[in-house]
């Protein structure tokens, strides 16, 4: 074994490391040109045993740090939530009264699943990470995650005990959004796997500091999750529309716990909106 | 390298990529981090050679790529390959580098990492200039400063030594 070990490594060092240069170059190539469901196989597979214990740790690693800081956080929010709690539940009251008199029936009421963030990127372009619930705790595929702060993005593989979160910044996710204050749909990605744009009607007047929120067009995020804010606007390539630059509500490389929504998908949405 | 070595330097590269998830990421300035697992490739790249940096550049590379857009599979596996091999042209058997000179070398492995994952990603021409003047620019001077500290304390320990 270890003489089998000797003979690669000598193999590799040969012509001054060209040879181990030109193997796992080609390697990458390999990976890279791959169809889609043998890179996600070769994905999940690392993910599923040789870099989970390694999760594990890292995961730990960073919860320790901020056990202490979430203490007098929580301490904090507990005295301004027991204020609230009151004033709560009586305008609970009120919007139970309205909602009767308007008929209103847009809520949510999906079971929500708490799961630990056990992955991250450890590269500079953060686009995923994994969860530590999978479909044993009814986790699937295409169901929203979110933070308390905002949305984070949706599960994009799901095994038995843990699943890939693809974030928003992922620039294979597109989003509709809704701004908040003018009402008007647009569109939301990430072109660079770093920064969020969004594609708003120019008719609209979006201005620079307006919220975007879910819009529930597409069948996967469900209305009214806050996104982001609109930070610059910029002229598209097309006059009537405007690109805008958008810091979503949640700094994604400084979490630790979100929420899966048990919502399915609703394909049945885009197939009408397609005919 | 013997087989003592090959376990020591897996140890740092744990090491290394838990604190690029965790300290890393505490010691952000203005949204830069600095890169540890590209410090780490050119320390093991200058120490043991180009199969050497190419073998853990791979590993690295595919650690990162594990969590990237799957698309881009294999894009950070190729750069780190590459920035390994160049670097260990420069191997430590051979010439000794000192620090002003260890540090040109990761700068310049540190552009030429970037610009070859951008090339593999295959980004548009004005979302590659964005992203080298406003991630590249800052995120290698960061490291830069960071490795500045750990040569000089990696330089000063052999010295010690001798």
């Amino acid at each position: 074994m270890i003489r089998a070990f000797h003979f690669i490594v000598g193999l590799f060092t040969q012509k001054h490391g060209i040879v181990a240069f030109v193997f796992f170059l080609v390697l990458g190539l390999l990976m890279h040109r791959a169809p889609d469901a043998t890179r996600n196989n070769v994905v999940s597979v690392a993910l599923g045993t040789v870099f989970y214990p390694a999760q594990m740790v890292v995961s730990s690693v960073g919860q320790f740090r901020s056990v202490a800081h979430e203490n007098e956080m929580l301490k904090e929010e507990n005295a301004r939530l027991r204020q609230e709690t009151y004033y709560a539940s009586e305008a609970l009251q009120e919007l139970a009264r309205l909602h009767t008199l308007v008929r209103f029936d847009d809520k949510w009421d999906y079971p929500i699943v708490t799961a630990r963030v056990v992955g991250h990127n450890p590269g500079r372009f953060l686009t995923t990470m994994v969860i530590n619930r999978g479909t044993s705790r009814g986790v699937k595929e295409d169901m929203p995650v979110f933070s308390m702060n905002g949305l984070v993005g949706k599960i994009s593989k799901a095994t038995l005990t843990h699943s890939r979160v693809q974030l928003l910044v992922d620039p294979n996710l597109k989003l509709s959004v809704l701004e908040r204050r003018t009402r008007v749909v647009g569109f939301l990605e990430s072109v660079d796997g770093r920064t969020l744009s969004a594609m708003i009607p120019t008719h609209a007047g979006v201005k620079v500091g307006d919220t975007l929120i879910t819009s529930g067009l597409g069948g996967i995020f469900p209305k009214g999750i806050p996104v982001g804010t609109v930070t610059k606007i910029r002229p598209a390539d097309l006059e009537v529309m405007q690109l805008m630059d958008v810091v979503p509500f949640q700094e994604f490389s400084s979490l630790e716990e979100v929420f899966v929504m048990g919502k399915d998908a609703e394909w049945v949405i885009q197939e009408l909106l397609d005919e | 390298m013997n087989s003592l070595k090959w376990i020591k330097v897996l140890v740092v590269f744990i090491v290394c990529f838990v604190l690029q998830t965790t300290v890393a990421e505490w010691i952000q300035l203005f949204g830069a981090r600095p890169d540890l697992v590209i410090i780490m490739i050119v320390s093991i790249a200058i120490k043991f050679g180009p199969a050497a940096g190419c073998f853990w550049g791979f590993f690295a590379g595919f650690t990162q790529d594990v969590y990237g857009p799957v698309e881009w599979l294999g894009a950070n596996s190729i750069s780190m390959t590459v920035l390994g091999f160049l670097v260990g042209q420069l191997e430590e058997r051979f010439l000794t580098l000192n620090l002003p000179m260890k540090l040109g070398v990761l700068g310049f492995g540190f552009f030429v990492h970037d610009m070859v994952y951008f090339l593999v990603t295959g980004l548009e021409k004005d979302v590659v200039t964005n992203l080298f003047l406003s991630e590249t620019v800052p995120e290698c001077l960061y490291t830069l400063i960071v490795a500045a500290i750990y040569f000089h304390l990696s330089i000063g320990k052999k010295k010690r030594n001798v």
